[in-house]
């Protein structure tokens, strides 16, 4: 027998997945995450499935790991102390950033602070022109000597941009092999090696969460595999990549960079195979958890975005396209001056969390206002290991009641409305930013709380299909186990395309290509072959956005690559002038090394009708609906059932609106079809 | 049916998911420049009484609460179903539109028969004519110049395109096609809003969501009011200036009493200069709560209340009165082009005002600069010119009432980006030898004002061209508050090869050669408290950051360094010689003695006298009468103190002057307003 073991570790649980490599069995476990020491939760979590399982170490021959580690060192600031070295002239880059306030509408507006305190820049007389040409050559004595100053001052790791470094390394290469052999314990890296693309605020940036990051992240991952190993595990350990991808370890302590976003990115791979098994590749994944509803778009590809966010920082690394729609199941209720009902943005988290937690928060929260609608049942929440307390959530949303002059259980509805209603103020424009009409999709939703408020956000969107996956608590861990590797890497040209020569271009395609196979090699992982393509970043002469444009085959000439990029423009925006002058920004390649997948293993066809274990009275839209409860685990395949209804199991609670007809599906997702019309 | 407490909330998502659909639909479909990068475009929902009820928070300009539509409704007499309906004409739409390249469109949304309110929206067209590229020039003296005018005009009726119109517009823009391109994009904008809006009458039904758009307007109103209501009763008075030197208009006064009375605020702007023939001029038509002058007031609002609802019944309490013929309520026809210049000032004024008010509560002046410098390159081969914006150019903020000012930026230009030094130099062939903070730039306080931004440029080849419009305070510093000092004011240096750096002020157009460099430094913003209750570890703090010099700390702070460490005994020494009188009440403000110079000559009674005065000169000749005047009262020194006194009679003077030296005399008469005298 032989084993995949794919790990998500969040902020409250660790989530591990296996698959039965030839009978592609999926059993799941949730751990307590031990953020103090994060390897600690894979460990327990590997222990507990030798234990529960039978499982043996050694029959683990595929292991991928996903972890916040590293984004949570970024918005906790909890990395090394950075310093940074800049051309001289720019020592405020990072203060400066792009000027823009996140938020200007009042008086408290900020932008966020540094990671790298000024006293902590050094600038360095070298410049280079935009051609990549000397116009100063370097002082490489100035570098040793800064680098030593800073870590006089206690800087533990050194970032390195220069401007134009993305055209030409030679300064930033220099300055790195000078300062490693001087100060050897100082971490090192240098933009033109992170992410060698123009704009200097964006990449330095990059440069610094990676040497923030770093170290903490190369030891982590050094002392997992370690651990890892010792419990007898002989597969290598893989990190999950914002991107979507999956890379080394070793990879991973170079570039930790890479796995800011890779949280988000699992669960989107793992929603995107779920709805591939049950024949849909037009999917809209709704990840609901404790603090914040995320929503991505899968039109049979997975989009990436290079203006991401890690944190308060912008991130041009490309990473698999997630918007927050706002609320979670955390979020707090409350009241304005003028007694209107608000629903957050203040979420409780997990830590105090919702009021039936009993953990010492008594505002009410959305999963309160489910307890008392008679959505969960407080006694089988998390398979009843960590059981609710009813009277708290009805005495929470009870006061919100007497604020609004309701009654509690009408408090609860009317907060599950406004709740919705936030979502659908950020979900429809967001669906409008990807050109997406919802009702070609089928809402797919995962995290704790997604299937439970995903059909009351598809009665009010008029989405007509959605499909709640067999495991949604634990997608991104099976996300992990079905990633490929993959890497991109990028060249800037930044040229009016009529003046762009042919071997200019051809020398980024080969830079690109030669590194994207290198790194292939390097990851020593076994793949079922691999897929290289390149991407041009294209946009109108005087634009300052550009678009990525996915070519085909071996196209390198401008004139396929201007005719790629008019075809590209006119199917976003509905027009295209081919006659317009345009330019090239930047060359991209992406490889992915194909990871053979296991089918996933079939459940057993269900007999006669799903029998409800009990029914309970739900309030929604007005009405108390008296609602069947059905048991996950003993739907079968073929299982029929309408809304109302109730779907419990382990991770989740499915609440099935009235004017739904699901069936169960050979692999266990629940697919349901809006039955009436004119609904919504 | 009274909306309840959580059906409001409903329906005001519903309405907030609407105008941020059609902002996506404008920004995906757009063409040009302005859509795709500044993000200059509008998407609201307006009540029939010409009300914005709903307005999206991010995505496009987020500054428009307060726009009057109800005289660019009424201008169309009857309305049918798929009309659409376009204009850009300030004076016919009551100030609606406020300068020639926003171009509103909008459209009635019909439900039975009868309008139940409309899909709006605006883009900022990169030109509509006139008679520069782009359309807004400072120097332009009339609207004529800025463009084609349009007043409310259907661009379709009854769904069918008006293509004669179409033609006459596109005939006059430079970028016909994009032009077009973009009033398509707002058309399926609008379209979406209409549909929406629809869908939303068969979910909830017609009186319902009439009921809501009331609702949500109240609600705001009610919002606003409560905070305003916490604002002491009492007329605050105050001014500041615009420095209209570079264009020829001089120094340009713009007063304010602001008068908080219970839940309602009257901001009187009697006393501001009259209009001025550069384009300056703000078109308010004095409507209640214009967008131009509140902006200082919502984002106080929205300080004080972050979950306020945010649409244009929050400034339904803020009633203005502003004389015509004034900076801000200019006559029919006056040049408007880079009125945001003019706007940033306003806000400053209003914190001004406000301050006096809630003086715990308001932060202390910023830059006050919304500059772009742009840099224009000849083009060896093709003789063309290649344009290129350098950066925005703007200072830091004031210093706050909870922390120090943000330093590089102010919320003038809050949502603005810079040009990455990489991305300029690789389409230019010029040379950003530095672009960061300045330091000691700040006014000092116990939250300090954030510090300017020095910009340094090398140029490298012959016949280049930089211009920078809309610089300000050059003269007058950012004011200090509640004991914090003034900041610093902006500067432009100037090396030709071989020579010395030397300063020359505002700049309009600078010629360059080969070698040239260019360096110019923004304002920092002022500071806020006395300086002496800024903790020590903070100056400590700037010290090691770089961003405030020990002498500074010293002189300012009283702070004393000994190798990178506070010296505790000096220090202590330093501060009680500083800070002799520790609880003395200081003034206010601090204007610096810069604007103190120039106020012992043009004091407020000097200044009321001349605006009194020119109440006599026709309209028509204000201006020019205005600019003889101060430089009579300059010269005018043996006054024996009554400077005011003395200005009927250097009028008349001129006025003499004037008509002796004209052949015709009864002409002249007349010309100079002089007739009956």
């Amino acid at each position: 027998m032989s084993l995949r073991l794919g790990i998500d570790i969040g902020g409250t649980f660790t989530d591990l997945v296996t698959m039965d490599q030839h009978s592609g069995t999926i059993s799941m476990l949730k751990t307590p995450s031990t953020p103090g020491h994060p390897s600690q939760a894979v460990i327990n979590g590997i222990g507990e499935l030798v234990a529960r399982d039978q499982v043996d170490p050694a029959q683990i021959s595929y292991f991928v790991h996903g972890t916040t580690l590293a984004l949570n060192t970024v918005i906790q600031r909890s990395g090394a102390l950075t310093g940074l070295l800049v051309t001289c002239g720019f020592g405020d880059i990072l203060e400066l950033q792009r000027l823009r306030l996140p938020d200007p509408h009042h008086f408290n507006a900020d932008r966020p602070r540094a990671l790298v305190m000024r006293r902590h820049v050094r600038q360095i007389d070298e410049r280079l022109l935009a051609s990549g040409d000397v116009y100063q050559p370097i002082d490489l004595q100035q570098c040793v000597d800064a680098a030593r100053e800073l870590q006089r001052l206690g800087v533990e790791s050194l970032a390195i941009c220069f401007l134009h470094a993305y055209r030409n390394p030679a300064h930033e290469i220099a300055a790195q092999d000078a300062i490693a052999a001087a100060c050897p314990d100082l971490y090192l890296c240098r933009s033109s090696d992170v992410w060698p693309q123009q704009r200097e605020y964006e990449r330095s940036l990059a440069t610094v969460i990676n040497a923030f990051v770093g170290d903490r992240m190369q030891r982590y991952f050094a002392s997992l595999e370690g651990e890892v190993s010792a419990m007898g595990v002989p597969a290598p350990v893989l990190s999950t990549k914002s991107n979507g991808g999956v890379m080394s370890a070793a990879s991973a302590g170079r570039a930790p960079v890479q796995t800011l976003l890779s949280g988000p990115a699992s669960g989107v791979i793992g929603a995107r195979y779920v709805g591939e098994l049950a024949g849909e590749r037009r999917l809209l994944t709704f990840d609901m958890g404790g603090t914040s509803a995320d929503i991505a778009v899968i039109d049979g590809q997975i989009a990436l975005s290079t203006t991401n966010r890690a944190g308060d920082f912008p991130l041009i690394l490309p990473a698999v396209d997630v918007s927050s729609i706002g609320a979670g199941g955390g979020s707090i209720v409350w009241t304005d001056g003028l007694g209107v009902l608000k629903v957050g943005p203040r979420s409780a988290g997990s830590a105090p969390g919702p009021a039936c937690y009993g953990r010492g928060g008594t505002e009410a929260t959305v999963t309160d206002a489910y307890v008392v609608s008679g959505i969960l049942d407080p006694s089988t929440f998390l398979g009843g290991t960590l059981p609710l307390d009813a009277a708290r959530a009805f005495d929470a949303v009870g006061a919100i009641g007497d604020q609004l002059g309701l009654p509690v259980v009408r408090a609860a509805e009317a907060v599950l409305e406004v709740a919705t209603s936030n979502m659908y103020a950020e979900f429809v424009p967001a669906l409008a930013q990807h050109g997406v009409d919802p009702g070609e999709f089928v809402l797919l939703p995962y995290g704790g709380a997604g299937p439970t408020h995903a059909f009351m956000l598809a009665d009010e969107v008029n989405l007509r299909r959605v499909i709640v996956p067999p495991s949604p608590g634990t997608l991104c861990a099976l996300g992990c186990l079905v990633a490929d590797l993959r890497a991109d890497f990028v060249r800037t040209i930044f040229e009016e395309t009529s003046r762009v020569e042919q071997h200019v271009l051809d020398a980024a395609f080969d830079a690109v290509e030669v590194e994207a196979r290198a790194w292939l090699d390097d990851q020593g992982i076994p793949v079922d072959g691999a897929t290289y393509f390149n991407t041009v970043d294209m946009r109108y002469k005087g634009q300052s956005f550009e678009i990525p444009v996915e070519l085909a085959g071996l196209v390198r000439d401008v004139a396929d690559l201007v005719a790629a990029f008019s075809e590209r423009y006119r199917a976003i925006y509905g027009y295209a002038d081919p006659d317009a002058a345009t330019e090239i920004i930047n060359i991209r390649g992406t490889v992915v090394g194909h990871v053979p997948h296991p089918e996933l293993a079939q459940i057993a066809d269900g007999i006669g009708a799903p029998l409800p274990v009990r029914a309970r009275d739900v309030r929604y839209r007005g009405a108390n609906l008296s609602t069947p409860v059905y048991e996950r685990a003993a739907l079968g395949a073929g299982h029929a059932f309408s809304g109302p209804a109730i779907v419990e199991q382990y991770d989740s609670t499915t609440f099935v609106t009235p004017g739904w007809d699901v069936t169960v599906d050979r692999f266990g997702n629940l697919v349901a079809e809006a039955a009436e019309h004119g609904r919504g | 049916m009274a909306v309840d407490n959580v059906f409001l909330e409903i329906m005001k998502n519903r309405f907030q998911a609407i105008v941020g659909e059609m902002g996506q639909a404008i920004q995906r479909t757009g063409h040009t420049v302005f859509i795709k990068e500044t993000a200059d475009f509008g998407s609201v929902l307006v009540s029939p009484g010409g009300e914005i009820f709903a307005a999206p928070l991010n995505i496009g300009v987020t500054v428009l609460i307060g726009t009057p539509m109800d005289t660019a409704i009424a201008q169309v007499s009857h309305y049918d179903e798929g009309d659409v309906l376009i204009a850009n004409d300030p004076t016919s739409t009551g100030a609606m539109a406020t300068h020639l390249p926003d171009l509103y469109v909008w459209k009635p949304i019909f439900v039975d028969g009868e309008i139940l309110c409309f899909a709006w929206t605006f883009i900022h067209a990169s030109d509509v004519g006139g008679k520069v590229p782009g359309s807004i020039s400072p120097t332009s003296a009339d609207v004529q110049q800025e463009g084609l005018v349009i007043p409310p005009t259907k661009l379709f009726k009854r769904g069918e395109l008006n293509e004669e119109f179409l033609q006459l517009f596109l005939a006059n823009c430079r970028i016909p096609e994009q032009n077009w391109g973009d009033l398509k994009a707002l058309i399926a904008a609008l379209n979406v809003g209409e549909a929406r809006t629809k869908q939303l009458v068969e979910r909830y039904g017609k009186p319902a969501v009439q009921d809501a758009i009331d609702g949500v307007l109240d609600y705001s109103e009610r919002q606003a009011r409560d905070i305003v209501s916490a604002i002491p009763d009492g007329t605050y008075h105050f001014h500041d200036y615009m420095e209209g030197e570079q264009f020829g208009v001089g120094t340009i006064r713009i007063q304010l009493a602001l008068t908080i009375a219970g839940s309602d605020i009257i901001a009187d702007f009697t006393g501001t200069d009259p209009q001025v023939p550069a384009a300056l001029n703000i078109p308010t038509h004095g409507k209640r709560g214009h967008w131009m002058i509140v902006p200082a007031l919502v984002k106080y609002f929205k300080t004080a209340n972050m979950a306020i609802t945010y649409n244009s019944g929050m400034v339904r309490p803020i009633e203005l009165r502003i004389p015509r013929q004034t900076l801000l309520n200019p006559d029919p026809g006056a040049a408007t082009g880079v009125r945001a210049a003019t706007m940033f000032r306003v806000f400053d004024v209003v914190c001004g005002a406000l301050a006096q008010a809630i003086p715990e509560e308001v932060p202390a002046a910023g830059s006050g600069q919304g500059c772009i410098v742009l840099v224009s390159l000849l083009d060896i081969q093709s003789g063309a010119r290649k344009i290129s914006v350098v950066q925005p150019l703007c200072g830091g903020c004031g210093g706050r009432p909870a922390k120090d000012g943000i330093d590089g930026v102010d919320f003038s230009l809050g949502s603005l980006r810079n040009v990455p030094t990489e991305a300029l130099e690789s389409e230019m062939p010029v040379l950003v030898t530095h672009y960061g903070l300045r330091p000691d730039s700040s006014g000092h306080g116990e939250h300090r004002g954030g510090n300017g931004v020095e910009l340094k440029v090398r140029i490298f080849t012959p016949h280049t061209m930089m211009t920078a419009r809309g610089m300000e305070r050059y003269h007058f510093r950012p004011w200090g508050l509640n004991g914090g000092t003034a900041g610093t004011t902006g500067f432009t240096r100037l090396r030709r090869p071989g020579g010395e750096w030397e300063e020359i002020g505002q700049i309009d157009l600078l010629h360059l050669d080969p070698g040239c460099e260019v360096h110019f430094g923004t304002q920092g913003g002022g500071g806020w408290g006395r300086p002496q209750r800024r903790p020590l570890e903070d100056v400590a703090r700037d010290v090691a950051d770089g961003l405030t010099s020990p002498e500074a700390a010293a002189q300012a702070y009283g702070v004393i360094f000994l190798e990178g460490e506070i010296d505790e005994e000096a220090t202590r020494l330093q501060r009680a010689t500083l800070f002799a009188l520790p609880d003395a009440e200081p003034a206010q403000f601090d204007f610096g003695s810069e604007r103190l110079a120039y106020e012992a000559v043009w004091s407020d009674d000097v200044h009321a006298a001349l605006n009194a005065a020119l109440q006599e000169v026709p309209a028509t000749l204000r201006h020019f009468m205005r600019l003889q005047l101060i430089d009579a009262v300059r010269q005018d020194t043996d006054n024996d103190g009554d400077a005011a006194g003395r200005i009927p009679e250097l009028l008349a003077q001129i006025r003499e002057r004037l008509v002796m030296g004209n052949g015709s005399r009864e002409a002249a008469r007349t010309l100079v307003g002089a007739a009956g005298q």
